[in-house]
């Protein structure tokens, strides 16, 4: 399987990687089936995501999600994050083999959960 | 004819002249390869997948790619020419296993040589009786002959391997049933190299044959062992024996299934009388040739490459223990063919483990894959009792006889980085610590 260069460099180069210590929005999901795991911390202040960092556990595709997720979170409203799709993460990492479309699914998922989890804590 | 066969020649002799001058003949394609603006090495480290072709094995296999064209079974010259080489390839496949010529049938490869030992065994005694003994680590093409016959209703007992990855001779006895037709035990594993009791097994089959079990085959995969481990088929005690040329650094497109005489078995491919009838189709003469070639260097130079390649492995192994914590060594460490290591490493999963160290011109390989959302970890490390982390985490490095001390010091350096870099990231990690 050939991945693409921007797959690559994520991998070489994982963006926001790490957890927040002052998170207020945080979930971890898992893929049940496979056992693929990410971890998603945000740091939201007024409707608006300011930090982003990503831990992951799982095949490369799991890995480059979890990084492209965590860089284009950082600024954005958190109305428009809800709305982002899994082919805009598969876009972000240059494509994804349909066998491994199942990370991006995983990465939306942990994003909705942390938001989610965000709002019952009260933001 | 003879112009492209000389020019081919001299290309060839020249290529094989830089890669005499460069640091290994195995990277000689990889630096004709590689952008002169990419100067990053490569290292192949999975000898086990497939072995570069040997010069010398090229060069005796051109000959029958040009001029020597002709089909061994026609009469006339060209034909007799090809049927000459693969005779001569036959003595010196059978040579390498201490068997006769004419026990050898010539195959495409590995996986039909395994499937024509299986299928042709059952089919020919399904009416003396359909159970079969195999172990839990064959390779898929073992395995997925055996389970062809397991769905239309024969029983299959497949033998554990324990925490060392080796079948008891003991577990095969007990398994032995009077409706048992074949037992099929491979030699060496190829993602762990556990070297099976075999000899044993073979006596113990023997044995059984000699109290009215009639019937009954052994069969034994060795891919991974042969010009590795000395292979004589007598003292195994084996049926039946499954060869490949491209382990033993030859091209790809040759194997070979040694079936002792008196082996009844039913051929699969039909429509021709090659092979004694036992495999129709033309023969490639060329790759016949250069799995001959093969196997006469490997016989030869087997002590010398098994010593090389020990002691790389055992250099790799020390230095990866002392460098890098949380990992396990996978099989039997005695017992073992000597280039092979499989190393578990936890927090972390080996196909990023292998992009990795792609990423940094390192070539290895793992036995699990993630695929639509559903894992499949490597058969063969959840056998030893591994749990599921240490099997995704699982990383074969398999060297060959063209690897250098200095391949292995800068893999270690690659391996460290790769792992430092996915455990950084891994929430199963000890070691992540915030990053800001």
């Amino acid at each position: 399987m050939s991945y693409s260069v921007t797959f690559k460099d994520h991998i070489a180069h994982p963006r926001k990687a790490g957890e927040l210590p002052d998170a207020n929005a945080t979930a971890e999901e898992t893929n049940p089936v496979c056992g693929d795991r990410l971890r998603l911390s945000l740091s939201i202040r007024d409707g608006r995501i300011e930090a982003a960092r990503f831990l992951a556990y799982g095949c490369p595709a799991t890995l480059a999600c979890g990084s492209a997720l965590a860089e284009m979170l950082e600024g954005m409203a958190v109305e428009g994050a809800l709305h982002l799709t899994r082919k805009e993460i598969v876009s972000a990492v240059g494509g994804l083999p349909s066998r491994k479309q199942h990370a991006a699914a995983l990465a939306i998922e942990t994003l909705r959960a942390a938001i989610e989890r965000g709002k019952e804590g009260g933001q | 004819m003879r112009w492209i066969s000389a020019q081919l020649s001299a290309a060839f002799r020249v290529l094989t002249l830089v890669g005499r001058f460069s640091t290994g003949k195995a990277r000689l394609k990889s630096v004709l390869l590689t952008p002169l603006t990419k100067a990053m090495r490569r290292v192949y480290l999975d000898h086990s997948a497939t072995t570069p072709p040997d010069p010398r094995v090229i060069e005796a296999m051109l000959p029958y790619l040009t001029e020597k064209f002709g089909n061994a079974s026609s009469v006339h010259l060209w034909g007799q020419e090809a049927r000459a080489a693969v005779d001569r390839a036959r003595r010196q496949i059978a040579r390498l296993i201490s068997a006769r010529a004419n026990e050898i049938v010539l195959t495409s490869g590995g996986t039909e040589a395994n499937s024509l030992a299986i299928r042709g065994v059952c089919e020919a005694a399904a009416s003396h009786g359909q159970h079969i003994i195999t172990s839990t680590i064959e390779h898929p093409s073992v395995r997925g002959a055996i389970d062809s016959f397991e769905k239309q209703g024969w029983e299959v007992t497949r033998l554990p391997v324990y925490g060392d990855g080796i079948v008891r001779t003991e577990d095969v006895r007990a398994a032995l049933r009077e409706d048992t037709v074949l037992v099929s035990v491979m030699l060496a594993n190829n993602e762990i190299g556990t070297i099976q009791p075999i000899a044993e097994i073979g006596a113990l089959i023997r044995a059984a044959r000699a109290a009215d079990h009639r019937h009954l085959s052994f069969h034994s995969d060795a891919v991974q062992a042969a010009g590795r481990v000395a292979i004589n088929v007598e003292a195994l005690g084996v049926d039946l024996l499954s060869l490949s040329g491209h382990k033993i650094y030859a091209p790809k497109g040759a194997g070979a299934l040694y079936v002792r005489r008196g082996v009844r078995l039913v051929p699969q491919q039909i429509g021709g009388h090659q092979e004694r009838e036992r495999r129709a189709g033309t023969e490639s003469v060329a790759n016949i040739v250069a799995f001959g070639a093969a196997a006469e260097l490997a016989q030869k130079e087997k002590d010398a490459r098994n010593e090389h390649t020990r002691g790389l492995r055992d250099r790799f192994e020390s230095e990866v223990a002392a460098r890098i914590d949380e990992i396990t060594f996978n099989g039997n460490r005695e017992l073992r063919l000597p280039h092979l290591s499989n190393i578990s490493f936890r927090f972390i999963e080996g196909e990023g483990l292998l992009i990795h160290l792609d990423m940094q011109g390192v070539a290895v390989s793992t036995g699990s894959a993630c695929s639509s959302g559903t894992l499949e970890p490597s058969p063969v490390i959840r056998a030893l009792g591994r749990d599921e982390e240490l099997a995704r985490g699982a990383i074969r490095f398999s060297f060959g006889k063209d690897n250098t001390e200095e391949d292995v010091d800068y893999v270690v350096e690659a391996l460290v980085h790769a792992v430092t870099s996915l455990r950084h990231l891994s929430p199963l990690s000890r070691q992540t610590a915030a990053v800001t």
